[in-house]
């Protein structure tokens, strides 16, 4: 069964439109410099249900990275396919000229998933390169999805709350091909802890003493372990050209699986970074103790920072192939 | 990219996509640490860099200069410059704790040992208490006449040696001539090697300035129509609204040609006009930037008197409000002979570039404040629109304008003809726009902030070097000899115009004409 259809190019006519009102409206104002429509790529979101802080995560990612952006909705209410469209606009500070992004909203009846993909490829902006975040377990592994995702040179998911660490790497492996680029917020999560360890052997003091570490240990905190705690270990060999001993603990509770401390072991060698729920870090180094906070990250901050990255990312494409290893 | 092909003794844990560049544990001393440029723009930049977390653990800076202060008084001083000259950062009383924990004040005279001895004391407790490695940048922000004695006191105390790296930045004006110039290159030689020299421009440092050269090697389409055969002229830019505002002193000793053409506006024309690089890297994109200088034609003798043009603002009055002339100023003789504009032709003798003029000027209160670079392309070699009368007789028939922003409103533009609406054949300019702050949501660093790191790092890309300094000074001795000769019938523009009348016939002479910015 289908939806009723949508018709791309009125979408696309509805968007021109909007241009042209838009632009008419501002230039009627007293002062104002019009609209400036800005767009260097198209994000296109699946997500289901409704989720009110999304909106605003999106909002606030087009003042980074003006997009086209294509929100599919999983929506059990809704009985037909519908489109709709409307303008991200803001005004920065100073300015008299606004800057707006384009936003089309589509709503997918579950049994109509298999018609997402024509109408998604019809609204790509050309030329252009395209992200897809998903948000959605279920569209991840409906088999009309791997569709959409051929559409994108990237593709976005966040693995932090999965319990089967294996079969999603297992699934991210199975959507990277050369076009195709897979990218994970539990590894972005990572990246201020991987810097802090990267930090600590900045000091040639402990760069010395590296050679001797042999035992990992990583604390979690929550139901069952996070990806992260798959990844971090993956990312150590990858760097380190060996394996070592590695040993995962649960120590407390937390509502969502999170990675709480991590220590590097070896004879001449004792480094332990420890991120507690206020984000309040603790670095222990030898016999020196420092402290200092991890930003709490949103959403947006994760997003921001994988849509920042255009091309590869050797260092995740390496860890992705070991971390089977440490699932 | 695998991790374990790193050179023995590297860090393995680097993810340059990812990570912020990291500076090792140094030290910072700043001469002239009460000066305005410490004020305006060396401590907040740093301050900035804290901020976002791109000082290391235990960075200290070490301010020294004439005046008696306690460290607490210093950093009530630096707070209050932070909190006034830091345009997009807010002040986090927590941050500048931090911060300020670091920041030590040293008073005395650069012609004292004892100065050195102060300063060098001050390292040694940070070295043992905030594990600086003995790295130390040292940082001339003091008036020119001084740098003689801060190296000769550097090279005399042995400060320029230590454990760690020692580094040194040295401000503009490399020297107020090319005799000068090398001797300053002298006296810094006697105490640093020349990859310890960092000889800062800061128009280098500007993202717009960078963005140059991404534009020109990052993309195939424009590089292969950056040459002679489609190039009619390059204009670049460099207009200030405001007049010498309390600079006057400095200022009638050098004038805009040397403050501003000798310099800035030549490395910009080197970025522009160098050929690529084969890595970007300090030393390839210096090279390349080096040969470019050497490659300006200099002028014979008598052709400066004809050729370059120097203006001076008089008084006038803007939006009701009077402005001084620049004989006015209270710091300024009433007959100085000073340029206060300047704009000059400048040819590239290689095969790239031949025959292709690069019109620079610069200015004091000018029309608007403006910095940009304007490619103007040759015409198309025949245009069927043109004998139907169908372009646009006011707008002109040289479409095609591609103009690099470097200040204000940074981007890109491209100017070309386009058929308007309606029926029959009727064209007119339009303008595709890139505006460098609406396609990057992330703020731009100031170009003090790159630079800093950039020293404190050890990458000298952004930095001149001693080879280049002397070259462009070599451009513009012809100038400055026929200019130090004459007597100038000043003031010979009014205060907001775009230039004395002479710059447009210098360029009318050759068949162009400046573009309005």
């Amino acid at each position: 069964m289908s939806a009723a259809p949508i018709d791309t190019g009125r979408i696309l006519r509805d968007l021109d439109e909007l241009w042209v009102n838009l632009g008419k409206d501002e230039h009627g104002g007293a002062g104002s410099d019009g609209v400036l429509r800005a767009c260097s790529m198209t994000l296109v979101v699946c997500t289901e249900g409704h989720d009110a802080e999304l909106g605003e995560t999106l909002a606030l990612l087009m003042r980074d990275h003006p997009s086209r952006l294509i929100v599919v909705n999983l929506s059990e209410s809704a009985a037909a396919l519908t489109a709709s469209v409307t303008a991200e606009c803001w005004m920065p500070f100073g300015r008299k000229q606004q800057i707006c992004c384009e936003r089309i909203a589509i709503e997918i009846p579950e049994h109509a998933i298999g018609d997402a993909p024509s109408v998604a490829r019809g609204l790509i902006a050309p030329d252009l390169p395209v992200a897809v975040w998903c948000r959605s377990r279920r569209l991840l592994h409906h088999p009309e999805f791997r569709t959409v995702v051929r559409l994108a040179n990237k593709l976005i998911v966040d693995s932090s709350d999965i319990e089967d660490l294996a079969g999603r790497i297992a699934t991210l492996r199975a959507f990277r091909d050369a076009d195709t680029r897979v990218a994970d917020l539990a590894w972005t999560r990572l990246t201020r802890w991987r810097e802090a360890i990267a930090a600590i052997f900045d000091d040639p003091d402990y760069l010395a003493h590296l050679d001797a570490m042999d035992r990992v240990v990583l604390e979690y905190q929550g139901p069952h372990r996070p990806m992260s705690t798959c990844y971090l270990p993956a990312w150590l060999a990858h760097c380190l050209g060996r394996r070592f001993e590695t040993r995962w603990y649960r120590a407390g509770d937390s509502p969502r699986p999170r990675l709480f401390r991590v220590a590097l072991h070896g004879t001449s060698l004792d480094v332990a970074i420890k991120v507690e729920a206020d984000r309040s870090v603790q670095m222990h180094t030898g016999t020196r103790d420092s402290h200092c906070v991890f930003p709490a990250l949103g959403e947006y901050d994760l997003m921001r920072e994988e849509l920042a990255i255009g091309g590869e990312d050797p260092v995740f494409e390496a860890v992705l192939n070991l971390a089977p290893e440490f699932a | 990219m695998l991790c374990w092909f790193q050179m023995p003794g590297s860090n393995p844990f680097q993810d340059p996509v990812r990570f912020q560049r990291r500076v090792r544990p140094c030290a910072l001393v700043i001469f002239g640490a009460n000066g305005d440029l410490t004020k305006r723009k060396l401590i907040p930049a740093l301050y900035r860099l804290a901020y976002e977390r791109r000082l290391p653990t235990g960075f200290a800076i070490v301010g020294t200069s004439r005046t008696p202060l306690t460290h607490d008084a210093y950093r009530d001083q630096m707070k209050e410059a932070v909190q006034r000259f830091s345009e997009d950062t807010p002040l986090d009383e927590n941050i500048w704790r931090d911060f300020a924990s670091g920041l030590f004040y040293e008073a005395g005279d650069l012609q004292d040992p004892a100065c050195y001895a102060a300063i060098a004391a001050r390292l040694d407790e940070i070295e043992a208490t905030r594990q600086t490695g003995g790295n130390v940048l040292f940082y001339l922000s003091t008036q020119p006449s001084h740098y003689g004695p801060a190296i000769r006191g550097l090279a005399a105390s042995g400060l320029h040696r230590g454990k760690g790296w020692r580094r040194i930045v040295v401000e503009k004006p490399f020297g107020v001539d090319l005799s000068s110039a090398r001797a300053l290159d002298a006296e810094l030689h006697l105490a640093f090697a020349e990859e310890d020299v960092y000889r800062i421009d800061h128009y280098l440092g500007k993202e717009t300035v960078q963005n140059i050269l991404a534009f020109r090697f990052g993309n195939g389409l424009f590089e292969p129509l950056w040459n002679r055969r489609y190039i009619r002229n390059i204009q670049i830019t460099a207009a200030e609204s405001i007049g010498v505002e309390g600079r006057g002193r400095y200022y009638q000793e050098a004038g805009a040609l040397r403050d501003m053409i000798q310099n800035h506006l030549l490395q910009i024309m080197a970025t522009v006009a160098m050929e690529p690089p084969a890595v970007f890297e300090a030393r390839s994109v210096r090279d390349e930037r080096a040969k470019l200088l050497r490659s300006i034609r200099l002028f014979k003798p008598g052709e400066a008197a004809t050729h370059a043009v120097a203006g001076q603002y008089g008084p006038a009055k803007s939006g009701g409000a009077k402005l001084l002339g620049f004989r006015e100023d209270e710091c300024v003789s009433p007959h100085a002979n000073t340029d206060t504009y300047a704009a000059v032709p400048f040819f590239v003798d290689n095969w790239r570039r031949a025959g292709v003029p690069f019109y620079i000027r610069t200015g004091k209160r000018l029309a608007k404040r403006v910095t940009d670079v304007a490619i103007q392309y040759n015409d198309a070699p025949h245009s069927p629109f043109e004998a139907a009368g169908m372009e646009d007789a006011v707008l002109g028939a040289r479409p095609n304008l591609l103009v690099l922003r470097v200040q204000p409103e940074e981007g890109i533009s491209l100017r070309f003809l386009s058929k308007q609406p309606g029926s029959g054949m009727k064209l007119r300019p339009v303008s595709m726009d890139f505006k460098y702050g609406s396609s990057f949501g992330v703020r731009s660093p100031a170009a003090y902030e790159t630079l800093l790191l950039d020293a404190l790092g050890g990458d000298a890309t952004l930095y001149t070097r001693q080879d280049m300094v002397e070259a462009s000074w070599n451009a513009v001795t012809p100038i400055l000899e026929d200019w130090g000769n004459r007597n100038f019938d000043f003031p010979n523009y009014d205060a907001g115009s775009w230039g004395p009348a002479e710059s447009d016939a210098m360029l009318a002479r050759r068949g162009d004409s400046w573009r309005t910015p």
